[in-house]
């Protein structure tokens, strides 16, 4: 008896989420041209600030190690909010390219496709660079934490200003706030 | 109202069935069955198998060891097109974004290798009946397929929502209607093999299992046939990006 309880439990709750997702996803479909103003901008300036390793050393040599820690998480955790962040609008750009899927004119409709399967990957990387983040902020002193990350932030900085220059011809989408 | 061999029994279990083999038809000749050969196949099958299962269950020749081997049949056949008809729904879902299809496919075989495993446990838990083997074997079964099934599909759907992926409307309808039939199968399923109940409560279970594919059934027909309202806003513009830049330098971070 106890697993048929459990059988049923199992059962309805995965009903209850497939029917959740097709209704949530029945109304992104009306959300339509608003969807450019969903983009949030990203501190460029600041991100910079954070995924400098020179600061990141000047701090190992000049806290104590167990205030190094405290720091040292609360700068991933900043990281893991740009990514975040990253991954969003690369959820919008999803919604956005398969709203102008269906386009008549063919070139239109390759860039739309292009536009989706690159959004579809950025947010596939976003997450997993997400779980290195909370793995490194588990163990903030590994090497995992100090040096991988940061330089792979400092490379994608440069990615990040010209994510910034993402452009709706009509309204200009900023991803950057300081470019 | 709610007995077995009752007017609303009788429908319930012919009417899903009729509906589901002229839907077949009906894609058939609209050249649908091309897209969703799998989902053909299943409507086809399936309503065959069920009206085969009725008229077992019905003449009074047929006895009750060989009502239950047709239903194993049936199992057997319909079992393999609803795992066939899911892979074409995650094709369908995934199959064009190449970002997403390897990553998808790793990842569906690892959910339906644990899937596998649970459902295994599960019966291995349930409790058995040395009587009428062919029964309890065959509750087990149609709870398992249920189990896998509904689990896939639960993973299509959360997959495809953290995408923010919107299929095409008939893959939707499909998967819907095919997750709504799944989900309340293993329920009823769970309930038949695991909970000892009577044979008069056991008819409620028929009643629920049936209403749920006649459910299922009227899904597929509005998704599928039913033609959409025509959009009379423009698309959204798109705006200029450098995603691939940006992919590059999250890949490289992702591989250090």
């Amino acid at each position: 008896m106890t697993l048929a309880i459990i059988l049923v439990i199992v059962a309805a709750l995965a009903l209850i989420f497939i029917l959740g997702i097709t209704v949530s996803r029945s109304l992104q479909v009306s959300e339509g041209a608003s969807l450019a103003g969903k983009i949030q901008p990203i501190d460029v300036a600041a991100f910079r600030n954070l995924i400098n390793p020179a600061e990141d050393d000047y701090l190992r040599r000049r806290l104590p190690a167990s205030e190094f820690r405290v720091v040292r998480r609360q700068r991933l955790r900043a990281m893991a909010a740009y990514v975040q962040t990253a991954g969003r609008n690369a959820a919008v750009l999803v919604l956005m390219g398969q709203s102008a899927l269906p386009a008549a004119n063919p070139q239109t409709s390759e860039a739309a496709r292009q536009l989706v399967d690159n959004a579809l990957l950025l947010r596939r990387n976003a997450a997993f660079a997400l779980v290195r983040i909370y793995i490194a902020l588990a163990w903030p002193n590994s090497g995992l934490a100090a040096t991988p990350i940061l330089h792979g932030y400092e490379r994608l900085n440069g990615s990040a200003m010209l994510l910034g220059r993402l452009q709706n011809p009509a309204v200009p989408v900023r991803i950057a706030a300081t470019l | 109202m709610l007995q077995a061999h009752s007017f609303l029994w009788h429908y319930l279990w012919l009417a899903p069935n009729v509906l589901l083999l002229a839907l077949a038809l009906l894609i058939w000749r609209k050249g649908l069955h091309k897209a969703f050969p799998a989902f053909f196949a299943f409507a086809v099958f399936s309503s065959l198998g069920q009206f085969a299962l009725y008229i077992a269950d019905v003449a009074p020749s047929i006895t009750a060891e060989n009502f239950w081997r047709v239903d194993w049949a049936s199992l057997l056949i319909e079992g393999p097109l609803k795992f066939a008809l899911v892979a074409e729904i995650f094709a369908r879902v995934f199959g064009s974004y190449d970002s997403l299809v390897r990553l998808g496919r790793l990842l569906i075989r690892g959910v339906g290798i644990a899937l596998v495993l649970a459902a295994a446990l599960a019966a291995a838990y349930a409790p058995k009946d040395s009587l009428f083997g062919i029964v309890s074997g065959a509750h087990l079964l149609e709870q398992t397929i249920g189990f896998i099934a509904s689990g896939l599909l639960l993973f299509i759907f959360v997959f495809s929502a953290y995408f923010r992926l919107r299929p095409a409307r008939p893959v939707l309808g499909i998967a819907l209607g095919l997750a709504i039939s799944s989900c309340t199968h293993l329920a009823v399923w769970a309930v038949a093999a695991n909970a000892g109940l009577p044979a008069e409560r056991r008819v409620i279970l028929d009643f629920v299992g049936m209403a749920s594919s006649h459910i299922a059934v009227l899904i597929w027909f509005y998704y599928l046939l039913v033609p959409r309202e025509v959009a009379t806003k423009p698309v959204v513009p798109l705006p200029e990006n450098n995603l691939d830049v940006w992919n590059r330098e999250l890949e490289r971070l992702v591989h250090q």
